[in-house]
């Protein structure tokens, strides 16, 4: 059961200019499991996810990833782990951003090579095949030789999470990965989160997306002000929440 | 007695004198200022500080007090240069001033995203730099460094009041000694064929690193 385990925050507190941002929270995330966070704007989604990728720090708790503690709580501060072990465990991390964040320099394919080749090592011949799998997967790969500003937002992001998987992580972030879209693109992002989550893969998934949150995590956290106000697995969460601040959001998002 | 096509080879040769300046000052300062802009885009202030005074004072003094300085300050403390070494060494340093806030422009233009996905699939800041980075700046900063470049073909001119022999100074002599004109208008001509063939190398350029926008 605590094997299961694969993300553990804990008391994550976050200021920004003496403001907080990130009031304690608290987070388990299972092998496999698709968890999703909503909450209006502000409320500390981004600053998470970022926290859990060291995108940003921390100024207390900690966080422990396959076992490995990225950041320890010492005497209520934060303490770092040492660069490499940092190293290794935010590469267990996948991470996929609402602006999607492709190189505008190199070709789709040399965009999922670029990592696996020059940070693992690993050679170009070995990686290819994984690469044109991965295209051929999410129904881009015409497009392999075609640089991103020529492809569509939608296609964009599925560009963007095929070269997150091609380093192969245990687990996936997103940050609204369709809020840059126009509703008709988001179809295809979608599905190919749908398909990556029925092929088991550890997801959190920040989104404004009540369908997708209602019918493909597992689990649902709902933030305000820096604090996770309710959290539940989804059929629950959704069917029946409990306090009322979730129900006015879930009202106002169904508008 | 006026002999046009002695005139001509004169200021060839004068034009070999130019172009040695200029292709030497250009290789050295574009490197040298890439490394002054990272330096300036240091998050060490002390650095960063510094090296903003030193762009302070390359770009708020002219070029020619900098030429004169090197020639007969140097000396003075010891440092003895050949009349090319002083000029190659005023020009590299006050280009590489130029085209460091250049590249620090266009550094900084680069949207954050990109930082962030490289560092979240693993890439070392060198790495981000050398990879992802510096490739979009090229981009960036063709059109302005292109400009600079223009400039350091009618700067290098300057090197009249060290008594080298460029194409000004030849085409001047030889007007003050035959009271002809001639001489200027060749040298017109050859500067405007340098700047034109520079024009159309960096429109190459730009179109070669520019492939990848729509
Ligand atoms: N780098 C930063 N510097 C200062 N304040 C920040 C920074 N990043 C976020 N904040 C602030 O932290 C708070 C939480 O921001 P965050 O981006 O995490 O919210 P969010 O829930 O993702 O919102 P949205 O749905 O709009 O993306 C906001 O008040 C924001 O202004
Ligand atoms: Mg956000």
């Amino acid at each position: 059961m605590e094997n299961d385990i694969i993300i553990q925050m804990k008391n994550i507190r976050k200021s920004f200019a003496g403001v907080p941002v990130l009031k304690g929270i608290d987070l388990t995330v299972k092998k496999s499991e698709v968890l999703a966070v909503i909450g209006p704007s502000g409320s500390g989604k981004s600053t998470l996810l970022r926290c859990l990728n060291n995108l940003e720090t921390i100024d207390d708790g900690s966080i422990q990833v396959k076992g490995d503690y990225l950041v320890q709580s010492r005497q209520g501060r934060a303490v770092y782990a040492d660069k490499d072990t940092q190293k290794k465990i935010l590469g267990y991390m996948g991470m996929v951003f609402q602006q999607f964040n492709l190189f505008p320099h190199m070709t789709v394919l040399d965009n999922l090579l670029e990592a696996p080749v020059h940070v693992k090592n690993m050679k170009k011949a070995e990686v290819l095949p994984v690469a044109e799998e991965l295209l051929r997967k999410i129904s881009l790969f015409d497009k392999k030789d075609a640089y991103p500003s020529r492809l569509s937002g939608g296609q964009q992001q599925r560009v963007a999470i095929a070269r997150a998987l091609c380093m192969a992580p245990d687990i996936m972030l997103f940050d609204e990965p369709t809020s840059a879209l126009d509703p008709e693109l988001t179809i295809g992002v979608l599905n190919t989160m749908r398909q990556l989550a029925q092929e088991h893969m550890t997801m959190i998934v920040v989104t404004h997306e009540m369908g997708f949150a209602h019918d493909v995590a597992n689990n649902v956290i709902f933030m305000a002000d820096g604090g996770i106000v309710e959290q539940g697995d989804s059929q629950q969460f959704f069917g029946n929440p409990k306090e009322e601040r979730t129900k006015l959001f879930l009202h106002s998002m169904l508008k | 007695m006026h002999n046009i096509a002695n005139t001509f080879m004169l200021m060839l040769e004068g034009t070999q004198t130019t172009l040695q300046i200029f292709s030497i000052t250009l290789i050295l300062s574009i490197p040298l200022g890439l490394l002054i802009s990272l330096a300036r885009l240091s998050p060490l202030r002390l650095i960063s500080r510094l090296v903003e005074i030193y762009i302070w004072i390359m770009r708020g003094t002219p070029l020619m007090l900098q030429l004169l300085f090197v020639y007969f300050a140097l000396p003075m403390v010891g440092i003895k240069l050949s009349d090319l070494t002083a000029a190659l060494f005023a020009f590299t340093l006050n280009y590489a001033a130029y085209f460091a806030e250049i590249f620090r422009a266009g550094i900084q233009s680069i949207n954050r995203g990109q930082y962030e996905a490289a560092k979240t699939l693993g890439m070392s800041y060198p790495q981000t730099m050398q990879r992802i980075i510096l490739p979009q700046v090229i981009r960036r900063v063709l059109p302005p460094i292109s400009n600079e470049t223009i400039n350091l073909v009618k700067d290098t001119s300057l090197i009249y009041i060290l008594a080298m022999n460029d194409l000004l100074r030849v085409a001047r002599t030889i007007v003050q000694r035959e009271f002809d004109m001639t001489p200027f208008v060749i040298a017109a001509v050859f500067y405007l064929v340098m700047t034109f063939v520079l024009t159309w190398l960096f429109k190459l350029l730009e179109a070669h690193y520019g492939k990848y926008e729509v």
